[in-house]
């Protein structure tokens, strides 16, 4: 018995070791094509491009865009698009820290440094002199927002105006991450299946390292929501979520609906959205046809947001 | 119109043991009791269990876990509750230490106390499979501990979202007929 034991824990230590998985050029994972911000942060960062704002600049709204979990600044792309030459707000596309660069630094990163780039654009958007700050998080986005919400980040500092969530991850849909303690050592990495065009903005490949950085920030702020969260004044929240989401699960719009008030007691506006897309405001590079349904719903999002931030 | 689970069926699921105790002349040890459990990246969630024993080896019992008596006591948890039944398997029953292993059948729903939400699944049957261990504290008391995987959870399509595969629970009972046996 004891012989076949140590069979089987030789066998699985042996699984375990040299886990990395094989990039091709082409991949984001690969590190030989960054994502774009990392070049050009003008183009992306508000702060970047006009770090010296008059006073009528600096009182006009500048939303800082935060995309999810193994993704890159192209998921709030079409935003911009969409915005084109609007001159009545600004858009900050923030890369979130170990993203949009290579499989190594990925792994490498915890959830802390995903959220470190998005403190610092907001700290240089408020030494700049910027009064209007809000924010828009898809997915795990959305997750370190909240995070920073709950830590009191936002005490001592000027108050985003707006707070708006696509595709808030609070639960993932796939329910096999709570035990990546125990899987995750021996598979080493997850894979996802992308178009070519996803390949070039999405990591292929999930380190179970960063599964469980993401476990571990999913927790946390379940918990902080069960214990509740209070919006500071005059900030607003809107979440906009999928019916149906085989990444995030949609029952976290019941945890962030029954976990966040206002300032003043209030629940907040929870939008349900007839979609079976992740991120359903990202149409480029889907696999699969897209529907009107999918286009209106993108178009009646973005002007709604665009609308709030203007108001 | 969603499924409830009525107070009449959760009554009638949890007096099962019982008529088959009263069934049987009640010679076989009926193990009543509290269970605490937590799944693991959720809720606690705590209730009664019940189990009649109709053979030295063989055991059948219902049981209520709620989180309204866990995890959303006094928070913004989701109020959720489990009720199942069960047949068990006991390996060394002359033992103090007696593993067994359990399979679960039920039914689960969640409360999502808003409108909006109305789209959501908030319903689910519930088959789940058990191992763990029980030992007699001292008898009539007795302590049963075990790990369990449900077979069917929510994935973001169908099913409820915070419905989780693995479970750890702890159940304290006290034999109610057969109050000398271990």
């Amino acid at each position: 018995m004891k012989k076949y034991l140590l069979i089987l824990l030789t066998g699985l230590l042996f699984i375990s070791c040299d886990k990395d998985p094989d990039l091709e050029d082409h991949m984001l994972d690969s590190g030989l094509r960054f994502d774009q911000s990392v070049y050009e942060p003008e183009k992306f960062l508000v702060s970047y491009a006009n770090p010296n704002p008059t006073p009528a600049e600096a009182q006009r709204p500048v939303l800082i865009a935060i995309h999810g979990y193994s993704a890159s600044t192209f998921e709030w792309s079409e935003f911009r698009t969409w915005a084109g030459g609007r001159t009545d707000f600004a858009i900050s596309q923030v890369l979130m820290g170990g993203h949009g660069r290579s499989y190594q630094s990925f792994k490498e990163a915890t959830w802390k440094d995903w959220r470190q780039p998005i403190m610092e654009e907001y700290e240089r958007l408020e030494q700049a002199g910027y009064q209007n700050i809000s924010f828009a998080g898809s997915s795990t986005g959305c997750t370190l927002v909240l995070e920073m919400l709950a830590n009191g980040y936002f005490n001592n500092r000027i108050q985003p105006r707006h707070i708006f969530f696509v595709d808030p991850n609070i639960i993932a849909s796939d329910k096999i991450l709570s035990l990546v303690g125990v899987v995750g050592p021996i598979i080493g990495y997850t894979e996802a299946e992308h178009t070519a065009g996803e390949a070039q903005y999405w990591y292929r490949f999930r380190p179970y390292e960063t599964l469980k950085e993401l476990r571990s920030l999913l927790n946390k702020v379940r918990k902080e929501l069960q214990k509740g969260i209070t919006l500071p004044p005059n900030t607003s929240l809107k979440v906009y979520k999928a019916e149906k989401d085989d990444v995030t699960d949609p029952v976290g719009a019941v945890l962030i609906y029954k976990g966040v008030k206002t300032s003043d007691g209030k629940t907040v506006d929870i939008s349900m959205i007839p979609s079976n897309l992740h991120v359903f405001t990202r149409l480029e590079h889907r696999e699969g046809t897209i529907t009107t349904q999918d286009g209106d719903n993108q178009q009646q999002v973005f002007e709604d947001m665009a609308t709030r931030l203007v108001r | 119109m969603k499924p409830k689970i009525k107070p009449k069926a959760l009554l009638l699921a949890l007096l099962f043991p019982f008529f088959l105790a009263s069934a049987h002349g009640q010679q076989k040890p009926l193990d009543v009791g509290i269970r605490f459990q937590k799944t693991l990246d959720m809720y606690y969630e705590n209730g009664l269990t019940a189990q009649y024993a109709l053979s030295e080896r063989w055991a059948v019992g219902a049981h209520y876990i709620s989180s309204r008596l866990g995890s959303a006591m006094g928070s913004n948890a989701i109020k959720q509750d489990n009720i199942f039944v069960s047949g068990a398997y006991l390996f060394r029953p002359q033992r103090s230490l007696r593993p067994f292993v359990r399979a679960n059948v039920g039914f689960f729903r969640a409360d999502y106390e808003a409108e909006i939400f109305d789209n959501l699944p908030n319903t689910s049957p519930l088959a789940s499979l058990e191992t763990g261990l029980t030992y007699p504290i001292t008898p009539p008391l007795k302590v049963t501990g075990s790990v369990g995987y449900n077979a069917i959870t929510g994935d973001g399509t169908k099913g409820p979202g915070t419905l989780f595969p693995v479970f750890y629970q702890l159940s304290f009972t006290w034999n109610m007929f057969n109050q000398t046996a271990p």
